[in-house]
């Protein structure tokens, strides 16, 4: 929350100096942390995200239940709930899950304290056949209820019908993450739908990082191709669910899930393409199932990875020579790439300024399971990785969905299964 | 769709019962947790896009393997249970239902 607003061409020319001496003399002496836990929360029923205020009050999401907030004292407050889900202060009836679609991300304006804004992005019903808003509401002094719902964005696609893909079913692929940028922005990330015509589209906003200020507007700068629709930051995803921001650079930088390979950790530059585009009939392919040729050679069944990257790139340089390049592609495998987050302070000594991004891993078709957080020491430039350690977990590993640092310095990690840890460094 | 599997159960019930009462749960609880929490969860209660195996009787949990194994569509995510599936020995699929029966109420 208290990150640095750092000017960024100043910010880029710090860390190429500090590049220059810091590893062997500054890190030399620190040690990684040695690691323990705390449960924070445990029997939710897929919780999704989380977002604090400076004493610690997490206010978190569930994918089919809603918006609620978890006081110091451990009293958690439900604030906003959805179709189906009961003892919420209030409900919104459009608001609806299926498959992976439900309520996603939320995120706290920097000016919290001032104007109480709380952002949530999450599926609704309210215009056919459905779409993904982003929500802003105001949060009550006394943390009981929001009001105020303003719609910001209203029309972020969502997959209403099953297709014939793997993880086919309605609701796949909405991105879903949502953070404030040291630029005082809010971004967005959004996801393909398994629509062909989605990523590379100017118009519709899934398979994009969007960037608007706490209205809706979009950025100053976003500096989207002519035609496209000026809230788009970065087009050509996939499906993103992880974004932070360099903590010297300010940077944002994206964790992607990939198809049957490469997950993809990238630096964002404003209008810049990622490079997918999974539509059938271009690029050497020909027609795909149900257009979408996403997972193509083969959908359904085990294949080595490189010939996959080879056959339907995550990030087509072939097709776009100026995508934006991957700085790692998790050695070329798929394990469900999911949230990102910078690791800051003393207290986690030599990983201090690293970034951790969350696996959900399944195993599918030979790929190891690979459910972990990763660390990962990016170049400054952030076009490479200079490491990638897996963190020793203190818990059992999971489905690490969302990575948050808290304002007490520790990270908190939610899983699929239905736990919130906060991860401590010693 | 839920009439259509009642059905499938019971017809397993028929056929499957001895097969049950020589499970070794033992064995089915060491595959699950190295096969299948993953995806169904540590508990059986499914998550994100994976159902819950939990609450289901022996029969009900063998018919299912039997019909992903046999490559079987059943639900819109079968293609990311029927190559799971594909590896079970009938053994298997006895020791794996019995323990999730059991221990998945
Ligand atoms: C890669 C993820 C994955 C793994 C690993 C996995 N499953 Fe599944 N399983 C699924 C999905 C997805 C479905 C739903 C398929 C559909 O839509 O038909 C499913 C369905 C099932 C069902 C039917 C549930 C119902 O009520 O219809 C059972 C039983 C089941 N799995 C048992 C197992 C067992 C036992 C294992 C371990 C040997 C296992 N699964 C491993 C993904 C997985």
């Amino acid at each position: 929350m208290s990150s640095k607003i750092v000017n960024w061409p100043l910010g880029a020319v710090m860390a190429s100096v500090l590049s220059v001496g810091l590893p062997a003399a500054a890190f030399a002496s620190e040690h990684t942390p040695n690691l323990s836990y705390e449960t924070v929360l445990s029997g939710l029923s897929d919780p999704w995200d989380m977002a604090f205020m400076p004493d610690g009050t997490m206010f978190f999401t569930q994918k089919c239940d809603g918006l609620s907030v978890l006081l110091p004292d451990g009293e958690v407050n439900n604030l906003l709930g959805m179709t189906g889900s009961d003892g919420y202060a209030s409900t919104a009836d459009d608001l609806f899950c299926e498959g992976q679609a439900g309520m996603m991300g939320v995120a706290l304006d920097p000016e919290f304290d001032d104007n109480r804004f709380l952002y949530v992005y999450s599926t609704s019903s309210m215009a056919a056949p459905g779409t993904n808003r982003l929500m802003r509401f105001t949060v009550s002094d006394d943390l009981t209820a929001v009001s105020d719902r303003t719609d910001l964005i209203e029309d972020v696609p969502y997959k209403p019908e099953a297709s014939d893909q793997p993880f086919g079913g309605p609701g796949a692929h909405n991105g879903g993450r949502v953070r404030f940028g040291p630029d005082g922005y809010l971004y967005l990330t959004t996801g393909d739908i398994h629509g062909a015509e989605v990523p590379q589209s100017p118009t519709l906003l899934g398979g994009k990082v969007i960037r608007i200020d706490r209205d809706g507007n979009a950025a100053e700068g976003n500096n989207a191709p002519e035609g496209f629709d000026p809230r788009i930051y970065t087009y050509g995803h996939r499906n993103v669910q992880g974004i932070a921001f360099h903590p010297e650079t300010g940077q944002p930088i994206t964790a992607e899930h990939g198809p049957w390979h490469s997950d993809e950790i990238t630096a964002l530059v404003p209008g810049g393409n990622g490079g997918w585009d999974p539509r059938p009939n271009m690029a050497g392919r020909g027609d795909c199932p149900d257009g979408y040729c996403g997972y193509e050679p083969v959908q359904m069944e085990a294949m080595d990875p490189a010939e996959r990257a080879e056959y339907m790139p995550m990030t087509d340089f072939e097709t776009y020579p100026d995508a934006m390049p991957p700085a790692w592609d998790n050695n070329g495998l798929s394990q469900g790439m999911s949230s990102a987050a910078f690791l800051t302070g003393d207290q986690w000594g030599a990983w201090n300024g690293r970034m951790v991004v969350g696996l959900m891993g399944i195993g599918f078709g030979g790929t190891p399971v690979g459910q972990r957080i990763d660390i990962i020491d990016m170049a400054e430039d952030g076009l490479s990785v200079h490491d990638v350690t897996e963190m020793p977990l203190p818990m059992g590993s999971g489905r690490f969905r969302s990575l948050v640092q808290g304002p007490d310095g520790n990270l908190y990690a939610a899983i699929d299964e239905g736990d919130i840890y906060r991860i401590i460094p010693e | 769709m839920n009439r259509a599997m009642g059905f499938v159960a019971g017809v397993a019930l028929m056929l499957g019962a001895s097969n049950v009462q020589a499970a070794d749960i033992s064995a089915g609880e060491a595959m699950y947790a190295q096969a299948c929490a993953q995806c169904h969860g540590r508990t059986g209660r499914g998550m994100a896009s994976f159902p819950s195996v939990s609450g289901q009787d022996a029969e009900y949990i063998e018919a299912r393997l039997i019909q992903y194994r046999e490559g079987e569509q059943v639900g819109p995510n079968s293609a990311l249970m029927i190559p799971v599936a594909a590896d079970l020995s009938d053994e298997n699929i006895t020791d794996l239902s019995a323990f999730i029966a059991k221990t998945f109420q």
